[in-house]
């Protein structure tokens, strides 16, 4: 849907920002002895300026995939690249951000004092690291509940700041763990909104998610794991594009049209003919809902049979 | 005081000091790179475990490079932060009620009141602080790793080394403020526990007459205070000293009113007091008068005082260097821990008398004798006067003079004897010596509480260190068993050296089992044991059980050996010799545990 043509095809070496090699990764106990096999031999490479996704059903390895790019953990073979450098060289961090699949904070920090740390982590003088965690705040929304512990935050919220601390360096990378996990859809739609900004601002993404829409929304590339095994690997037009299968919209089409197209239809020997009132997403008439309501307070519930 | 070993100048000490720091520093190394080699090889195989360890050596190396003072200072923060959380200012409440408790049944009227309030005060202090410390920096890392906060934190440029020594920063900087609050709260707990006034009634002074009528002095005693009181001997004017209880004694003043004399008893003297000592070099003369490199042993005591003989030639002779006539202007002002050994009991409360003499080093040439009683138990003092009178070869008297005809090159001998036959004086080097004067005492209690703190960081490091290899309790314990190798480090050398020589005499009743055996089997470790394969076994049993204890003790801290509270308790001035020492001993450690800390996170999944 967002798709931007060309960042794929033709790019220079120096595109390919995060690179992984025949990586795997094996768990391992105490003793040395292997416990699970998480990640098999994986071959990728992710370019410059695209949002790339890793899609799996849960424990088929997106977690483990993008703390090994993070050098969180360490490769029990091949190699992760990332802008060039072994994963587990540290100063390469100075350009990534990085939400954990849960937001992994202090919770007796406040909002303010969460980025102002994560600020002096990279280094930043303190009127910079002001600067950028007040325009954060504001981004997330949580300006109102700058000054509380993050232990009194709900879970959206500690979403929100989870991403606000992974902003705060203004990363060229950032790697996002099921960033929608515990979010509502309203938190969802901004999340995503977000990420297409980032990509609009020249960042690379790498967000993983069990949730396929999320993934078609956003996503110039995916990946599709499977019990640590790459299945599918490719952009999401082409992966979702069903080439044996056409599809007519209209608006104001008139009954009797209907019967005509299915009859042209019929005499050019298509099998399978579906013509019909198309359903919207659950997702757009929950935004609708919700927009209405902001924009008339106090209104009542719609009845769901509303149309008789 | 007990000062077994001479405390060697600074400069003397740094050199070899710092060589064998770099030497063991240089095989840990070494070795846990072998190590680390080793288990890498057991999982990838020897070329690439090779290079793994290689690049794992640049990589911290590079990590040490980049370490960054805004970066280390936000997590030293953190652990601040996290430690209020954690309410450990609780401990300043359970410190106050020990101090409570302290002025409850610690004994007002013991020998020396200042020496138990300080003992007690500064071990307390030592405990609570190195505990808190240790509890805190021990279960910080893990409950990180655990609650995975780590991960937010290792995916920002920041070195492990900046983590480990973040928490090290901020525990310690905890520990600071808690010392120094517990410091200042124990100082003016010892001194208003200390601190007393007697009265001295003028009915209780008796005139003391001559034969002609004259009055020669006044006598009298004062008052019951803090469970003591004193004996005072005043001139006619009334002015004058109480004896010595308890380590202390008053000055007394007369004052005259309308209601005829009244005493005035001034503060305790002696009582918080950092005397400087001029120490000297020992030798002994036997009772033959014949040189000798000891003295006698009187039996079970153990080897720090040696013995001589009353009535006899024997003598012990202290040569003391660096004496000069500005810094002692009115004679040698003498300071004796005399031990006195009698083989009768004779009258006890009179004292043991003694002679000492001032002698010239390169002439020989020495005083007549300067009679004096030894009494138990307390410093003995006595002014070595600049004119003495000496015998000539003739056998008349000569006046001489202490700086022109006795001191040669800033160095005397001083003769010590004891004079009645079959007693004993019991002497060590380090408990006669002459008084430079006094240091201050509440700087010499500062210098004692910098003790505590080097303590307090070598326990925040070693904590610190483990938690980034081990869970927190098990690191809990490792820090607590290096602790305890390290305090009873001289005793683990010599066991394992009576184990593996089997010379049981240097440590009679063997290593751990063997000595488990004994109290199983009630046997008494002086018996040796009948030789069959099962003992045998037992002992080496032993010897590989204390050989790591062995190696623990060869390089691990010595926390009771950084503490100078015997200094203050004592009375003694800490020579700053000892404390520059004790602090470049710390720093070592400190380093030591970063770099291994700093390693072993950087080796560690800390996302697995
Ligand atoms: N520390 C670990 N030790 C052992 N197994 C693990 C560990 N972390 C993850 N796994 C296993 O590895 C597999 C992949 O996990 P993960 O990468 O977290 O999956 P996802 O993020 O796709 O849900 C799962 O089967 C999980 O149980
Ligand atoms: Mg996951």
């Amino acid at each position: 849907m967002h798709a931007e043509p060309g960042t794929s095809r033709g790019a220079g070496d120096q595109d390919v920002i995060v690179a992984a090699r025949n990586l795997s990764k094996t768990y391992r106990d105490f003793w040395g002895r292997s416990k699970k096999v998480a990640l098999k031999p994986l071959d990728l490479e992710i370019r410059r300026g695209e949002i790339f996704g890793l899609l799996g059903p849960n424990g088929s390895g997106k977690t483990t995939t993008m703390k090994l790019l993070l050098g969180l953990i360490f490769p029990t073979s091949g190699e992760a690249l990332v802008f060039g450098k072994d994963a587990t060289d540290v100063s390469k961090n100075e350009r990534i951000g990085y939400l954990p699949e849960e937001t992994y904070l202090y919770k007796f920090l406040d909002a303010e004092e969460t980025l102002d740390f994560y600020g002096r982590l990279f280094d930043m003088p303190p009127e910079e690291r002001k600067r950028r965690a007040d325009a954060l705040i504001t981004m997330v929304g949580l300006s109102r509940d700058k000054k509380r512990q993050l232990k009194e935050y709900s879970k959206g919220m500690t979403r929100r700041i989870g991403i606000a601390q992974a902003l705060i360096n203004d990363p060229e990378l950032v790697l996002l763990d099921e960033p929608t996990s515990g979010l509502d859809p309203i938190g969802t739609r901004e999340m995503k909104d977000l990420i297409i900004d980032l990509k609009k601002r020249g960042k690379t993404v790498i967000m993983s998610s069990h949730l396929l829409a999320d993934v078609e929304d956003v996503c110039d590339r995916i990946a599709v794991l499977h019990q640590g095994e790459l299945k599918e690997l490719g952009r999401v037009e082409d992966l979702l594009r069903v080439t044996d299968v056409t599809q007519i919209r209209a608006r104001g089409l008139p009954a009797a049209a209907v019967d005509e197209l299915r009859a042209v239809l019929q005499r050019h020997g298509a099998a399978d003919i579906e013509i019909g009132n198309p359903t919207t997403t659950l997702e757009e008439l929950f935004l609708e809902v919700v927009r209405d309501t902001e924009a008339r307070p106090g209104r009542r519930a719609r009845q769901a049979d509303r149309n008789g | 005081m007990v000062l077994e070993e001479e405390i060697p100048k600074f400069t003397a000490w740094i050199g070899p000091a710092l060589v064998s720091w770099l030497f063991v520093a240089g095989l840990v190394a070494v070795f846990a790179a072998a190590l680390a080699w080793l288990v890498q090889s057991a999982l990838y195989g020897p070329l690439a475990a090779g290079d793994r360890v290689y690049r794992g050596i640049l990589g911290t190396l590079a990590d040490l490079a980049g370490m960054s003072p805004r970066r280390i200072w936000a997590l030293a923060r953190l652990a601040v932060q996290e430690s209020l959380r954690r309410n450990v200012l609780v401990v300043l409440g359970l410190f106050a009620v020990i101090v409570l408790f302290a002025g409850w049944f610690l004994d007002p009227a013991s020998v020396n009141p200042g020496k138990l309030y300080l003992g007690f005060i500064l071990s307390a202090t030592n405990l609570l602080v190195c505990l808190v410390v240790l509890v805190l920096s021990v279960f910080s890392l893990p409950a990180d790793i655990k609650a995975k906060a780590i991960q937010t934190v290792t995916t920002k440029p920041v070195r492990t080394g900046e983590i480990v020594l973040g928490r090290m920063l901020g525990f310690a900087l905890v520990g600071t403020v808690l010392l120094a609050l517990m410091g200042a709260v124990g100082w003016a707990f010892v001194v208003r526990s200390v601190r007393h006034e007697h009265e001295l009634l003028a009915a209780d002074v008796l005139e003391m007459k001559a034969e002609d009528g004259s009055i020669t002095g006044l006598e009298g005693r004062t008052n019951l205070a803090r469970g003591h009181r004193h004996r005072v001997e005043l001139g006619p004017d009334g002015t004058g000293r109480t004896d010595t209880v308890q380590g202390h004694r008053h000055a007394v003043r007369a004052v005259e009113t309308v209601a005829g004399r009244a005493y005035e008893v001034g503060p305790p003297e002696g009582l918080l007091e950092a005397r400087k000592p001029l120490r000297g070099t020992l030798r002994f003369l036997d009772r033959q008068g014949k040189p000798s490199t000891k003295g006698i042993s009187v039996g079970a005591e153990w080897s720090y005082r040696q013995y001589i003989e009353g009535g006899s030639l024997a003598a012990a002779i202290w040569t003391f260097d660096g004496v000069t006539e500005r810094e002692f202007p009115d004679g040698l002002p003498l300071e004796m821990i005399v031990r006195v050994f009698r083989t009768y009991k004779g009258e006890i409360e009179k004292g043991i008398a003694g002679s000492v003499r001032v002698r010239n080093p390169s002439t020989g040439l020495q005083s007549d004798p300067i009679y004096f009683t030894a009494k138990e138990f307390t410093i003995d003092s006595l002014l070595i006067p600049r004119q003495l009178a000496a015998t000539t070869t003739d056998g008349g008297t000569r006046q001489v003079d202490l700086f022109g005809d006795i001191v040669t090159d800033g160095r005397v001998e001083v003769v010590l004897q004891c004079l009645e036959p079959a007693q004993y004086y019991g002497v060590a080097q380090a408990d006669f010596y002459l008084r430079r004067g006094s240091g201050s005492f509440v700087a010499n209690y500062a210098k004692s509480c910098l003790g505590i703190w080097f303590s307090m960081l070598i326990v925040t490091a070693l904590g610190v260190m483990f938690s980034t290899f081990l869970a927190g309790p098990v690191a809990l314990l490792a820090a607590l068993s290096v602790v305890l190798v390290g305090q009873f480090r001289e005793f683990i050398q010599r066991l394992f050296e009576s184990q593996v020589t089997g010379d049981s005499k240097i440590v009679p009743g063997g290593g751990p089992i063997e000595s488990l055996y004994r109290i199983v089997t009630q046997t008494s470790i002086t018996l040796d044991l009948d030789p069959n394969p099962a003992v045998t076994a037992m002992k080496a049993l032993d010897t590989v059980l204390l050989a790591p204890m062995r190696l623990g003790a060869a390089i691990f801290p010595s926390l009771s050996a950084l503490g100078t509270s015997d200094f203050l308790a004592g009375g003694f001035d800490i020579p700053w010799d000892l404390l520059g020492a004790h602090a470049m001993e710390t720093l070592g450690y400190l380093v030591a545990f970063f770099v291994v800390g700093a390693v072993c996170l950087k080796a560690r999944e800390v996302a697995a």
